[in-house]
């Protein structure tokens, strides 16, 4: 393989790179098609499933976000479900108090990602700036997470209210009083025209699949411009990566806002999808799930982080029916892949594939030398 | 040979660096004058390679002050102190382990380059390192003394105007050793002033420069090389016998 590429490569800019797998017409078009499957689903599922597809969708931002700081920029975070949870109660608290003045949940949607994003460079500001490292940041943001999660589950006072938003403790976010309006799903306003998408319907679907293909592609072009390199270069090695001038612990600071903006999206997105956001939605479990899909799916590749998210999500769904069983095959799933493919079932399928490629690449120049003289 | 009269380009007054109990660094005070290729030689533990990182900031100084021409840099970070001038390359093995030699050039180059000529300047640099075309081989499958080769080209090709080449030879065949002087004497030559710190005798005298020792991390002795060859109580603290 080399770096001048073909073609297609100077049409797709940095789409394609050294930092992303996957390349030339056979990925793209494996792309398309998914892509395609997935636009042709309410085709053939019916609407309950419909319904469960949005949610595996929504895991996938998670996983890219994880996939971000984690596999690009070396940093693991296990309390990502934090902004996942802030930018959902934030979606929610600002929708409820706007609503009835609006008649849309522009603001909120906005909300719902800038506040993860602020709160993120607080948390991250103090830990880069105080050089915590590796396991240090990893525990921290989980107990930040679970903090949170106490903290909203002793809301159910009904002094905790923020205008017309009543946290409600374990009962989730919810109205203050009967006047005000419910947790709503999204209602986009442009300008006079309001378009609406109830977390039910397919439009929520298709809205959440594009935009999920929007972050994927915009973060394949992120992880392979100059910044992707110094990602990379800070996961590598830090300390070096300094010596040359680079400021590591902005370059920190900077994806892991990045990586609450998408968490942030992620929640908002939920709490739209099901008009509903919990306590439980900063627990354990919610943290770690996320880290199981990106590390069975590949921590190292956006592609695999996000196949991993929605293959698992999907197993575990046809697995609930089962109970107590589900998460017993998780943890299996999750101990075989850390035994026979550490860096990720997809990632080591492409890499195989890859080798199958340049093999056969090879085995033909071998045979054919002479073509190449003009 | 530089003049005493110049303003140094890095100056350290009463350098001291403990851990603990151990003083690494001992009060130092040492010059280093612009477009010189210094020698730093001492026994193991000698506080060399503390030194170094006191001065690149990776580690901050117990007591003392560093300048650099002639500002004071001792609060600076060490990006700070790279977007100087200052380069290093540290003893342990300083290049990206899972990445390719492209990629491993293309971090440091991509502060004074734009992405498009990097291909080029990346090209140029592994050329004078004797690395022409390895451009795609994972720095893992490129030999010992290659990666050192490597290494010292990615501290070049931030074109720093101090180069700290903390023991540049290690492992290397005596074949890569005389190469390895020459990349640093036409390092050199091109305008770098260049410290390093080195055991390998053969590659001090081939670069037959001033030369610095150090000895529980003061400053025992400083003269060419030819001097400090003949200097019997530097033959004696090498040996052990103080
Ligand atoms: N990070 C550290 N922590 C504790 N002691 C250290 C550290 N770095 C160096 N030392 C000690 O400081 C002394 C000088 O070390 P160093 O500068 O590496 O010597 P040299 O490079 O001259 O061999 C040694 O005694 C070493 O054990
Ligand atoms: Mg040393």
């Amino acid at each position: 393989m080399n770096s001048k590429g073909s073609a297609l490569d100077k049409y797709l800019g940095l789409l394609n790179g050294p930092q992303t797998m996957g390349r030339g017409l056979p990925f793209w078009l494996g792309f398309l098609a998914i892509v395609a499957a997935l636009a042709l689903g309410p085709e053939f599922l019916s609407r309950y499933q419909i319904i469960n597809f949005s949610n595996f969708l929504i895991s996938g931002f998670m996983a890219l976000s994880l996939c971000l700081i984690w596999g690009y920029c070396g940093v693991l975070s296990l309390g990502q479900a934090a902004f996942f949870g802030v930018g959902g109660y934030a979606y929610g608290v600002v929708a409820i108090n706007l609503l009835n003045a609006h008649g849309n949940t522009d603001i909120a949607f906005i909300a719902g990602i800038i506040i993860p994003v602020v709160f993120a460079a607080i948390v991250g500001g103090i830990m880069f700036y105080a050089r915590l490292r590796g396991v240090y940041i990893a525990i921290l943001m989980l107990v930040i997470s679970l903090v949170i999660g106490t903290f909203m589950r002793q809301t159910a006072d009904p002094d905790y209210t923020i205008g017309a938003a009543y946290l409600g403790g374990m009962n989730g976010l919810r109205p203050d009083s009967p006047d005000d309006p419910l947790l709503p799903s999204l209602i986009f306003g442009f300008g006079q025209t309001i378009q609406e998408f109830d977390g039910r319907s397919v439009s929520f679907y298709y809205l959440t699949l594009g935009l999920l293909v929007a972050v994927y592609l915009g973060l394949r072009c992120l992880v392979n411009s100059s910044y992707g390199y110094f990602l990379v270069g800070c996961r590598e090695d830090p300390e070096r990566t300094e010596t040359f001038g680079y400021d590591v612990r902005r370059i920190q600071l900077s994806v892991f806002c990045i990586s609450a903006a998408i968490a942030g999206l992620a929640g908002t997105l939920y709490t739209a999808w099901g008009t509903y956001i919990h306590p439980d939605g900063f627990g354990v479990a919610q943290n770690i799930l996320v880290v199981i899909w990106v590390a069975v799916g590949g921590r190292k590749d956006l592609s695999a982080a996000l196949i991993g998210a929605l293959v698992l999500e999907w197993v575990s769904l046809r697995l609930a029916s089962e109970g107590e069983y589900a998460l017993l095959v998780m943890g299996a799933i999750l101990v075989s892949v850390m035994l026979l493919a550490p860096t990720g079932v997809v990632t080591t399928i492409s890499d195989v594939i890859e080798r199958l490629r340049t093999n056969r690449a090879q085995a033909e120049g071998a045979k054919a030398p002479e073509i190449r003289k003009p | 040979m530089p003049g005493e009269t110049d303003t140094p380009i890095i100056e350290v007054r009463d350098l001291v660096k403990n851990f603990g109990g151990v003083r690494a660094v001992a009060g130092l005070d040492m010059s280093i004058y612009p477009g010189e290729l210094h020698c730093i030689i001492g026994p193991n533990g000698a506080g060399k390679s503390t030194l170094f990182k006191l001065v690149m900031g990776i580690q901050r100084p117990s007591a003392g002050t560093i300048f650099y021409q002639g500002r004071n840099v001792t609060r600076l970070k060490p990006f700070e102190r790279a977007r100087l001038g200052l380069a290093i390359k540290f003893q342990a093995m300083e290049v990206y382990q899972e990445l390719t030699v492209f990629q491993n050039l293309f971090i440091p180059l991509r502060r004074h380059h734009r992405p498009k000529q990097i291909p080029e300047q990346a090209a140029h640099l592994l050329e004078q390192l004797h690395l022409a075309g390895t451009e795609e081989k994972l720095v893992s499958n490129l030999s010992h003394g290659q990666q050192q080769w490597l290494a010292i080209g990615m501290s070049m090709a931030v074109r720093p105007e101090v180069l700290l080449l903390d023991e540049p030879t290690a492992g290397m065949s005596p074949e890569e050793v005389s190469e390895t002087a020459r990349i640093v004497k036409d390092l050199n030559a091109g305008g770098t002033t260049i410290v390093v710190i080195e055991h390998d005798m053969a590659f001090i005298r081939n670069l037959d420069s001033r030369t610095s020792v150090l000895h529980y991390g003061k400053l025992f002795a400083q003269a060419s090389f030819g001097e400090i060859e003949q200097n019997e109580d530097v033959h004696r603290i090498y040996l052990g016998t103080m």
